[in-house]
């Protein structure tokens, strides 16, 4: 009895795990970046590199979002707005840290209004360096990160997350 | 074995996986050509089933300010009405395994139920973009409802019957869309109001009020409503190729028309650009009832 459980969680477990690699949404929020980094977002989900046969789809809403791309080096006024909405996304969600600055202040770093950095105030899953990344590069990190989901690699879990805000960097270049 | 048999009908066929499974494939056939219209290569076959799956398994947060009740019910129920009406409709060109005396009409508000349950379920939270969003569901819904209905009610005329299964043996041997043209065109744009396609997305637009009545929806919720909106995109198929294009005599006619309507219904949502709320009810109540009436002035004249 017992045995035959594990097995259907164990099946449960892979198809949740298949929709969530198979199935991301992303939100896109701009935490005070030059707005370079947006652009290449925005380009990143234009038909050219359509990001549709990945399942990726872009979300306004946090509640429906699965996956924050986060950008820039958060200042002080949108680090509440940054958490907020943070908050309002809903298990399992990830933080994608786009462009040197998010990754940590950039050329921004050591001003008086800014954070250093989106890990200074989530936590982070992947990071993507660039100024700004190229679309590739971009589509390459959120790829890494669903595949760091599948239960072969490591399982990113919320406990982990909670453990060590900062996990390694996902994406080196 | 009467049990057994209805247990059939509700759960596998034509209620149940056939409707959850079609619905999945048409969502995937109606984003597939339009990314294929869009110079795109467009999702993956299963990409309606990871979603669903994924949004199943996904955490629910029952935002404050809102009727848990309504907020966990009315999903359930805009579903409920989707799987209920598909009993009635002649699914896969098979007859429809119930029927009785005026079932067209239950259909039509079983149909209407998502639609209500939608705009409910964005007043019931406390979000202005809900809000917002709702305001426009429920006018939308009081704009293309009538000239949809008289649309379908033309064939009901025709037929002189208000029992589906009636009205499909009469369509069967005349192809009502040579003499109902308009109410042809006007049920086929019904229908896309109805599911809040483009040109009729204002109620979700997606780049003014986030994501229309159900932006606090997460997880089951939401994912019972994309179900849904397939299961009704199916039935609304159905109707269609079945009043107009000669019947559904057998699946494979079942699966060439209601595959042709929903190419003609791509190629518009690809070519039209969205309507203002405002637009969409002048759209509806100056031309849309309009044609339907010159229909039916005809019909009844010739
Ligand atoms: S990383 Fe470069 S492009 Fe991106 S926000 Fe910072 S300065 Fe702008």
């Amino acid at each position: 009895m017992d045995e035959k459980k594990n097995v259907v969680q164990e099946v449960m477990d892979g198809l949740t795990n298949w929709a969530r690699v198979n199935s991301p949404w992303v939100l896109h929020f701009n935490s005070g970046s030059c707005n370079g980094c947006d652009i290449e977002i925005l380009a990143t989900l234009t038909p050219r590199y359509d990001l549709e046969r990945l399942g990726v789809r872009l979300e306004a809403s946090p509640r429906h979002a699965d996956v924050l791309l986060c950008t820039g080096a958060v200042t002080r006024q949108a680090r509440e707005r940054l958490i907020r909405i943070y908050e309002q996304m809903h298990e399992p969600k990830f933080v994608v840290a786009i462009g040197s600055c998010a990754l940590s202040g950039g050329v921004f770093r050591g001003c008086y209004n800014v954070m250093n950095g989106i890990e200074e105030v989530i936590p982070v899953d992947a990071y993507i360096p660039g100024c700004p990344p190229r679309p590739e590069a971009i589509i390459d990190g959120v790829v890494k990160l669903l595949n760091s989901l599948s239960p072969a690699n490591h399982q990113i879990t919320v406990a982990d997350r909670n453990d060590k805000p900062s996990t390694e960097k996902a994406v080196e270049e | 074995m009467s049990t057994l048999s209805a247990l059939f009908a509700i759960s596998i066929f034509p209620g149940g996986l056939f409707l959850l499974s079609s619905g999945l494939l048409y969502e995937w056939g109606n984003r597939k050509l339009l990314a294929l219209l869009q110079n795109r290569v467009g999702p993956r076959w299963f990409q309606p089933l990871a979603d669903t799956i994924k949004l199943l398994a996904k955490e629910e947060v029952i935002p404050t300010g809102t009727n848990k009740f309504l907020f966990i019910g009315l999903p359930m129920v805009a579903l409920a009405g989707g799987l209920t009406a598909a009993l009635y409709v002649p699914l896969a060109g098979l007859a429809p395994s119930a029927s009785f005396d005026g079932d067209l009409i239950m259909v039509f508000y079983l149909l209407s139920l998502l639609t209500l349950c939608m705009g409910l379920a964005g007043t019931n939270t406390v979000s202005r973009f809900s809000l917002i969003g709702a305001t426009r569901t429920l006018t939308q819904v009081f704009s293309y409802e009538a000239p949809f209905l008289l649309a379908l009610l033309g064939v009901a005329a025709a037929a002189g019957s208000w029992q589906i299964s009636n009205i499909t043996a009469y369509s069967g041997q005349h192809w009502l869309i040579l003499t109902q043209p308009l109410g042809f065109l006007v049920a086929l744009i019904g229908l896309m109001g109805k599911l809040e396609m483009p040109p009729f997305d204002a109620p979700e637009a997606h780049t003014e009020i986030v994501a229309g009545a159900l932006t606090e929806y997460s997880g089951r919720g939401l994912a019972f409503f994309h179900l849904g909106k397939a299961i009704e995109l199916v039935i609304g198929l159905t109707l269609i190729a079945a009043f107009f294009l000669g019947g559904l005599s057998n699946p494979l006619w079942f699966l060439i028309k209601t595959l042709a309507l929903l190419f003609i219904m791509v190629v518009l949502q690809a070519l039209l650009a969205r309507l203002r709320i405002d637009q969409t009810v002048g759209l509806w109540w100056r031309y849309g009832v309009l044609l339907v009436l010159v229909q039916w002035l005809l019909m009844v004249l010739l």
